[in-house]
């Protein structure tokens, strides 16, 4: 058993708005671990797809991942990643639709 | 005449008259009842066997929706799937039913108002938008659980209607019926929520986010709603009927002239071809691209290739994306243009603390320069590809000639280390420089002597030439391309407005190469030369656009734009030969 705690910065300009917090939750729950995800004093259920669109982390926030269980460092690795990589939809921009 | 007009947001552009059809879509009211001890784990499985129904219901609306409005938008209903296997919640709710022996449907409600408030009280816009994807799950579950025939408020709709709601959900919205509903009000929502996402890509006129809606339309008989201006016009006389049924009329005979210049040779009236080229930022772009009859890609931005990736691309990923463009397109020219990273845009490798001024900052080719293992991979990636196709490369922000040398010595040395390697590449690509600062724009005349070509980037050019950043809305209406000292670099690089300065390659975003190939079959170049001569000679922008207007206005029938729609002043670059 291992417990890991580690900070993410959000990158993607949309921050963790539905699409994000699904694509978190569909990782997480890969899973055996429990994942638990802080933002600011709010804790959320890292497998809870209600919990996560709770959390609503803006770009450039920092949350905090922490797993609990025999694959923990295996699910933060991918979950780290996924952050990392802004949820894949760093070209995604707020108001990109009122471009002319 | 004013209570009669209506402003809310315009979500889904479009004209829509019909009679007004109100729909009820909230909570249903769940009677307060308890059930004996003995019936509870009875309860807990009803809820789980309710759960997966609608699972299954919203798994078909999703694949209604890949039909319907494309699998991006498709991808709305992922969130609301997850829900229902969302095991805190559906756990809660099993837990309360327990605790409390309530029914299963009471359990339901009562959790889901627990997000509800959460939610509300969090204030986050966001969040507030996204609770009528929860409401959504939960009207069908708990109508499920108490055996409600669900959603069938389609149903009974039998002429043409606009349908007005204090909320609609994007499964509500994916199942409604085009024929009938011809445009669509909602109280609660943006352009952003996701009922106004699957509207727009189904093609539904809709107007969201007016407040009292269902209050202030209820009476009326009949009403005009326009999409496009977000306004609801209420039991419109007569004329106001005819004027909108005209404008409507107007937009799908513009819808059909744009389909036809899709398939026509883009030249002016006096025979001279204007190449037209698409800007491709994603892959998905290259069939839109094709699809609206593109010669080519004129701005092929590489900066997808690095972000949402935590290492840089690889050498071969480069050259076989480059190669795909290139097979989209035989016989046509792929303009490259190489990293143009900076501020927001890092990939992680790279990222640093943030800039007080990204747009003056470590950017594009500086970076590029700065990077030498970054940059040379991917000019050996575009010389490999350039074997079998005409690829050219483009150097973005150039404000020093040196920095094209350099670029060009990096592309002489990774051309003689890929022959010394015997790997297949191409000798050497046509080099061009982006002309997007003013810098660049006065000093065309060196750049031609040790460039392949010269094309320029309108947005980028007008932000420094202007001062103006274009993301800020207080300042949006001084982000203006027609600006006579905008104008003037553009005659300075092109030694003689696009067409009318003698430009002979345009390249824009694929949507809009219809209704620039349309404007170009309209013009002869004379035409187009003396009105470019007299917006340079304007005293302002206001006037410059007021002469280009009026110049085309003898020329093209302007009735067919949209009375509100301006010359598509976005993402537009043209090129010259040097």
């Amino acid at each position: 058993m291992a417990v890991i705690e580690r900070e993410a910065q959000i990158v993607n300009p949309l921050g963790m708005h539905v699409r994000p917090g699904a694509e978190f939750v569909k990782v997480a729950n890969k899973f055996k671990s429990a994942v638990e995800v802080r933002n600011a004093d709010v804790a959320v259920n890292g497998k809870s797809i209600l919990g996560m669109m709770t959390l609503a982390a803006e770009c450039g926030s920092s949350i905090t991942i922490k797993t609990d269980g025999d694959d923990a460092e295996a699910a933060m690795n991918a979950l780290l990643e996924l952050v990392a990589a802004g949820f894949y939809e760093m070209h995604l921009k707020s108001g990109d639709e009122e471009t002319p | 005449m004013s209570e009669r007009q209506l402003k809310g947001i315009g979500v889904s552009p479009g004209i829509g008259v019909g009679r007004v059809v109100v729909v009820r879509w909230a909570l249903p009211e769940v009677p307060h009842r308890v059930v004996s001890r003995t019936q509870v784990e009875k309860e807990v499985r009803r809820l789980r066997a309710a759960i997966k129904d609608v699972r299954r219901h919203f798994t078909e609306l999703r694949a209604r929706a890949v039909e319907r409005a494309g699998v991006d938008a498709a991808r709305i209903f992922d969130a609301q799937i997850l829900m229902l296997e969302d095991r805190e919640f559906i756990g809660a709710v099993a837990e309360l039913i327990r605790e409390n022996h309530l029914t299963a449907e009471k359990a339901f409600e009562f959790k889901t108002l627990e997000v509800r408030d959460l939610w509300t009280a969090a204030g986050n816009p966001l969040l507030k938008e996204r609770l009528a994807d929860v409401t959504g799950v939960a009207i069908r579950v708990i109508q499920h659980l108490m055996h409600r025939g669900a959603e069938d408020v389609w149903d009974g709709i039998s002429q043409p209607s606009i349908v007005v709601a204090k909320e609609l959900s994007p499964g509500l919205t994916v199942q409604l019926d085009r024929e009938y509903v011809v445009g669509l009000i909602s109280e609660e929502g943006t352009r952003t929520s996701h009922a106004a996402i699957l509207a727009h890509s189904i093609g539904i006129p809709a107007v969201f986010g007016l407040r009292n809606a269902v209050e202030r339309v209820r009476a009326a008989k009949t009403v005009i709603l326009d999409g496009t201006r977000g306004t609801v016009l209420l039991d419109p006389t007569p004329e106001e009927r005819a004027e909108a049924q005209r404008s409507e009329a107007l937009r799908g005979e513009m819808t059909a002239r744009l389909e036809e210049a899709v398939t026509q040779p883009s030249v002016t009236l006096d025979g001279t071809h204007i190449a037209l080229r698409g800007n491709v930022d994603l892959p998905a772009e290259i069939a839109a691209a094709k699809a609206y009859g593109a010669e080519g890609v004129g701005l092929l931005r590489t900066e997808f290739l690095l972000t949402g990736h935590s290492t840089l691309p690889s050498e071969d990923e480069q050259a076989t994306y480059f190669r795909r463009v290139a097979d989209a397109f035989p016989g046509h020219p792929v303009v490259v243009r190489t990293y143009d990273l900076g501020g927001d845009k890092f990939p992680a490798p790279f990222r640093t603390a943030p800039e007080p001024n990204p747009a003056l900052g470590w950017r594009a080719i500086r970076v590029c320069l700065d990077e030498p293992a970054m940059f040379r991979t991917q000019i050996r990636a575009i010389l490999r590809a350039a074997t079998r196709a005409p690829i050219h490369l483009m150097i973005p922000l150039v404000t020093r000639l040196d920095e094209v040398e350099r670029t060009r010595v990096f592309v002489a040395e990774e051309a003689e280390a890929l022959k010394k390697a015997g790997i297949e590449a191409a000798m050497s690509v046509p080099v061009g420089v982006m002309v997007e600062t003013p810098a660049a724009a006065v000093m065309a005349d060196r750049l031609t002597e040790i460039a392949d070509f010269l094309s320029v980037g309108t947005n980028d050019l007008t932000q420094y030439t202007l001062v103006v950043d274009r993301g800020n809305a207080r300042l949006a209406d001084r982000f203006t391309p027609h600006d006579p000292s905008v104008l003037r670099l553009l005659k300075l690089v092109a030694a003689f407005l696009l067409i009318g300065l003698g430009y002979e390659t345009l390249s824009v975003a694929p949507p809009a190469l219809p209704l620039i190939k349309w404007l170009i079959r309209q013009v002869t170049t004379e035409r187009a030369r003396a009105a470019a001569d007299a917006a340079l000679a304007a005293r302002s922008a206001e006037l410059a656009l007021d002469i280009l207007r009026f110049s085309l206005k003898e020329a093209v029938d302007l009735s067919l734009l949209d009375p509100d729609a301006r010359l598509p002043a976005g993402r537009r670059s043209g090129s010259l030969k040097a």
